[in-house]
């Protein structure tokens, strides 16, 4: 069959072999003497570059196949058959997980070969590297996964990778907290992603459990079972994705190395959420009402996150809180069935997130671990080139023409105008206006102006080539990628959207030229307020603001995480609490209580017999053959 | 004929094991031991003499030398119990007591 | 009829031989008794006609095991106070009397079960060395082996254990 491949495997395998092996080496020699940080960086970097070659070939076979029937696949082996639920650990690509393959691969490259620079000296640099490559061959495995089941050992997988990640620096208290944090509200969304998976199998699972089959028999499933569903699923994206409610651990991931920033931000992680619900487009295209529940979901997660991004002080954090706004974007888009522009400002969002992440790790970098931006200031002379890839990136993000930014953002917008969502899209120009406002505040502030601490500022220098040659290829892509899917009205041919076209079950939505160009205007007229309002408070220089009331209130992230503190959290400790000092103490552990005491008071009797003297044992083996005798005796003739 | 020895045998054994349960000192148990061997070999050449075969003689031959090698060893274990109690009591053995 | 007196008093010198030995306080005189045992039990032989196990009971038994048992009560230079004071002897005797002896019932029993057969007369050459040598070494050559090669570990531990602490160590 033309369809099926032998290398579709490789691809996750290569990084999960690269981990096994810098893993091993890495637990080998790190009592002794170590080996160089140049060898653990090659080997580290091969397996990602690997697979994106393979990816390109994937891609290159796929345009070689006709539209109809454009998908590879390969089924490794039967990984478990209980009655009806025959799953293979199977792997497929179609155009859709092709080009998330294409731009994962490629930034995951880089963002390997930016580690070796950042990373360098660091005390278990091979450990690094070895969760980096585990956490690249698992998202993979979640893009490649034939089935819901395959994608879920991804899906677990980079949940454990990002755990293992964010508590990287592990000697800092907080930083074990927020992997804890990540792991833990993300294991409320696989709970919901695992249920989801179970209703679905319940009602249509016998037909095969993969998506080909599945999109096949999804006609056969009732509209209550696919809302029930989809909202399930949906529960698992807000955890990957970091949508309210579950968007709280994604700032708290900053705690983790920069790069691995860039990673969960841009090329994993965080977009398998838009992936899953773009993946399982024939099912959200069913129910109209979930997706529009999706769209104001995601539009209120970007203006909610966006407030937050314009008043925190942290240059991740600010990046952070732009992820959740750029992905409540996303989610927007998928919500109403604009997928492919969904896709595609997941495929833009990764270029000039994972340039700004980078960008932004080599300021750290730069200023000795200092990630304040009010300890900043007047950079752009110090780190030339850091500024001019940052200044790239933060355009793109805040949408200007013709960064990529733009055209995906516009596109959401456009389709939220087009199928007559007036709010979304309001609130949809609001965000973009305030991206542009707090994207701009973070490059005044930190680049512009006059230095804020002089002894910081001095030492300030460009980091090393390994880790500016990865700014400036992706300073490139966040310039270009937007023209790969270039809108007609610009005389592009759309043709991202025509590749995913078949993977997705998507409504183009029609409207006049007219909505089009209302649309690209009112974006670009946010875009224009937003930075001139930036350059006014903070082109010249700004001191540190002092936050009272509703900017103090947004600071703290209007306390959110206090309120699942006092509703959630304690709760549930105190719940846990009781049932560890009552419920267990006195209620399930007396029957193990009694038997143990049973067995205690059972050992001292038999203590006694154990007198030590040899002569004892002879008399018990003497008496104990004598009562056998007397038995025999009586039953012997 | 036969049975008298058989039942010799069986009254030695008997006596060789109440040596051995009965009695503290070392040197005892051991060559209560002994007679318990010595007791199975007569059995042994009683019953080579019934059955007329002489497997019996045989096997009375191989206990012997086991019975031999255990004199040697339980011998030598004598002496290093001697040589760190200064005593042949058996009781003062009693590393087991639970 | 000479040979059935020839029983009983070997016998009756063999359980007296068997009682002194578990009676008496001092090892010295429970070896000399259980020497009179083992020679009583080598005529016994010899009245089964077993002339080779006659000839080794004397010599290996009361001989050699018998001689080295006795060299070593004597090398370790035992005096009657620093033998164990027995106090509960005859309890623990009348005891142990008592749990052995549905032991030596049973056995008994068993003994009355088996056919009864007087002593025939049996050919020339029954226990002789010859003759037992022969089934030996034809069918019983590799417990034989196995034997020989227990007893040179027997040697070999005996060395270990028994000798100095240099040598040990």
């Amino acid at each position: 069959m033309a369809n099926t491949t032998t290398y579709l495997g490789l691809i996750p395998l290569l990084p999960l072999v690269g981990a096994a092996v810098i893993g091993f080496l890495h637990l080998g020699t790190c009592k002794g003497e170590r080996l160089p940080e140049r060898f653990y960086g090659l080997l580290a970097c091969t397996a990602p570059i690997l697979t994106f070659l393979l990816a390109v070939k994937v891609f290159f076979d796929l345009r070689g196949l006709p539209v109809e029937t454009r998908f590879l696949s390969q089924e490794v082996f039967t990984w478990f058959k209980v009655g009806e639920m025959d799953i293979a650990m199977g792997f497929l690509a179609d155009p859709l997980s092709s080009l998330m393959l294409l731009f994962v691969t490629f930034t995951g490259s880089l963002i390997h070969i930016y580690s070796i620079g950042y990373m360098a000296k660091d005390e278990s640099f091979a450990k690094f590297f070895a969760y980096l490559n585990l956490f690249l061959g698992s998202m993979l495995i979640l893009v490649l996964g034939n089935g819901p089941v395959v994608m879920f050992v991804g899906w677990e997988g980079v949940g454990l990778c990002s755990y293992l990640l964010i508590s990287y620096y592990s000697e800092d208290r907080s930083n074990v907290l927020a992997g804890n944090k990540a792991f833990i509200v993300n294991r409320i969304g696989d709970f919901g992603f695992v249920l989801g998976m179970a209703f679905l199998f319940w009602a249509i699972g016998s037909g095969g459990f993969d998506y080909i089959s599945l999109k096949a028999n999804a006609h056969m499933l009732p509209e209550a079972t696919v809302i029930l569903v989809c909202l399930l699923l949906f529960l698992g994206a807000t955890g990957k994705s970091a949508q309210i409610p579950l968007y709280v651990w994604l700032p708290d991931a900053m705690a983790g190395p920069t790069p691995v920033s860039a990673l969960i931000h841009a090329a994993t992680m965080v977009t398998a959420g838009v992936y899953m619900v773009a993946r399982f487009s024939f099912l959200y295209a069913h129910v109209a009402a979930v997706g529009v529940f999706i769209a104001w979901v995601g539009i209120i997660t970007a203006l909610v996150s966006a407030i937050y991004g314009m008043y925190q002080d942290d240059i991740k954090k600010v990046l952070a809180y732009s992820t959740v706004s750029q992905l409540g974007y996303m989610f927007a888009g998928v919500g109403l069935a604009a997928y492919s522009a969904g896709i595609f400002h997941v495929f833009t969002h990764a270029f000039f997130k994972a340039l700004l992440f980078l960008g932004a790790g080599s300021v750290i970098y730069a200023m000795h671990h200092e990630q304040n931006i009010w300890k900043m200031g007047g950079l752009r002379s110090k780190l030339p080139l850091t500024y001019k890839t940052m200044l790239i990136g933060s355009l793109a993000l805040a949408g200007c023409p013709p960064f990529s930014g733009f055209f995906s953002k516009d596109e959401i917008l456009y389709s939220a105008l087009a199928s007559g969502h007036t709010g979304i899209w309001l609130v949809g120009v609001l965000v973009a206006g305030m991206t542009a406002y707090y994207t701009f505040r973070m490059i005044f502030v930190v680049f512009h102006g006059s230095p804020r601490d002089a002894h910081a500022f001095d030492h300030a220098h460009e980091p090393p080539a390994v880790m500016t040659v990865p700014l400036v290829i992706l300073a490139i892509g966040a310039l270009f990628a937007g023209f790969l899917n270039l809108p007609a009205l610009f005389g592009g041919s759309q043709q991202v959207t025509h590749w995913l076209a078949p993977s997705l079950a998507e409504h183009a939505h029609e409207a006049a030229h007219s909505t089009e160009i209302i649309a690209i205007a009112a974006s670009v007229a946010a875009f224009f307020v937003g930075i001139l309002i930036a350059w006014r408070k903070f082109g010249q220089g700004a001191e540190e603001p002092v936050f009272r009331g509703f900017a103090s209130f947004a600071y703290h992230t209007f306390r959110v995480n206090e309120f699942y503190d006092v509703i959630l959290v304690r709760p549930y400790k105190a719940i846990g609490g009781a049932i560890a000092n009552f419920i267990d103490a006195n209620i399930t552990d007396i029957p193990a209580q009694v038997i143990a005491w049973f067995y205690r008071q059972a050992g001292s009797l038999f203590k006694l017999l154990q007198v030590g003297y040899v002569r004892a044992y002879a008399i018990y083996m003497i008496v104990g053959l004598s009562v056998m005798s007397l038995l025999l005796a009586q039953s012997f003739k | 004929m036969i049975h008298d020895y058989l039942s010799l045998s069986i009254l030695l054994f008997c006596l060789g094991v109440l040596g051995v349960i009965s009695r503290r000192n070392v040197f005892t148990v051991f060559m209560s031991i002994e007679l318990m061997l010595n007791a199975a070999n007569l059995a042994f050449i009683a019953l080579a003499r019934l059955h007329e075969s002489m497997d019996g003689h045989v096997l009375a031959l191989l206990v012997m030398a086991v019975a031999a090698a255990e004199a040697a060893l339980a011998l030598a274990v004598v002496i290093l119990l001697h040589k760190h109690t200064g005593k042949v009591d058996t009781n003062v053995f009693s590393l087991l007591k639970g | 009829m000479l040979s059935q007196w020839l029983f009983y008093g070997f016998a009756t010198l063999a359980v007296v031989g068997a009682l002194g030995l578990i009676l008496s306080r001092h090892p010295m005189n429970g070896a000399m008794c259980f020497v009179i045992t083992l020679i009583s039990q080598a005529g016994l032989y010899a009245l089964l006609s077993a002339s080779l196990l006659f000839a080794l009971q004397l010599i290996v038994y009361a001989g050699a095991i018998m001689s080295l048992i006795l060299f070593i009560i004597m090398f370790l230079n035992i005096q009657p106070a620093d033998l164990p004071q027995e106090t509960g002897r005859w309890g623990f005797l009348i005891g142990g009397s008592l749990a052995v002896v549905p032991i030596g019932l049973l056995l008994l029993k068993i003994v009355r079960s088996l056919p009864a057969g007087e002593t025939t007369i049996i050919g020339n050459g029954f226990g002789h060395v010859k003759s037992v040598g022969l089934v030996l070494f034809r069918d019983w050559l590799l417990p034989f082996e196995i034997v020989s090669i227990l007893l040179l570990v027997a040697l070999v531990g005996a060395i270990v254990l028994a000798g100095k602490k240099e040598t040990i160590q």
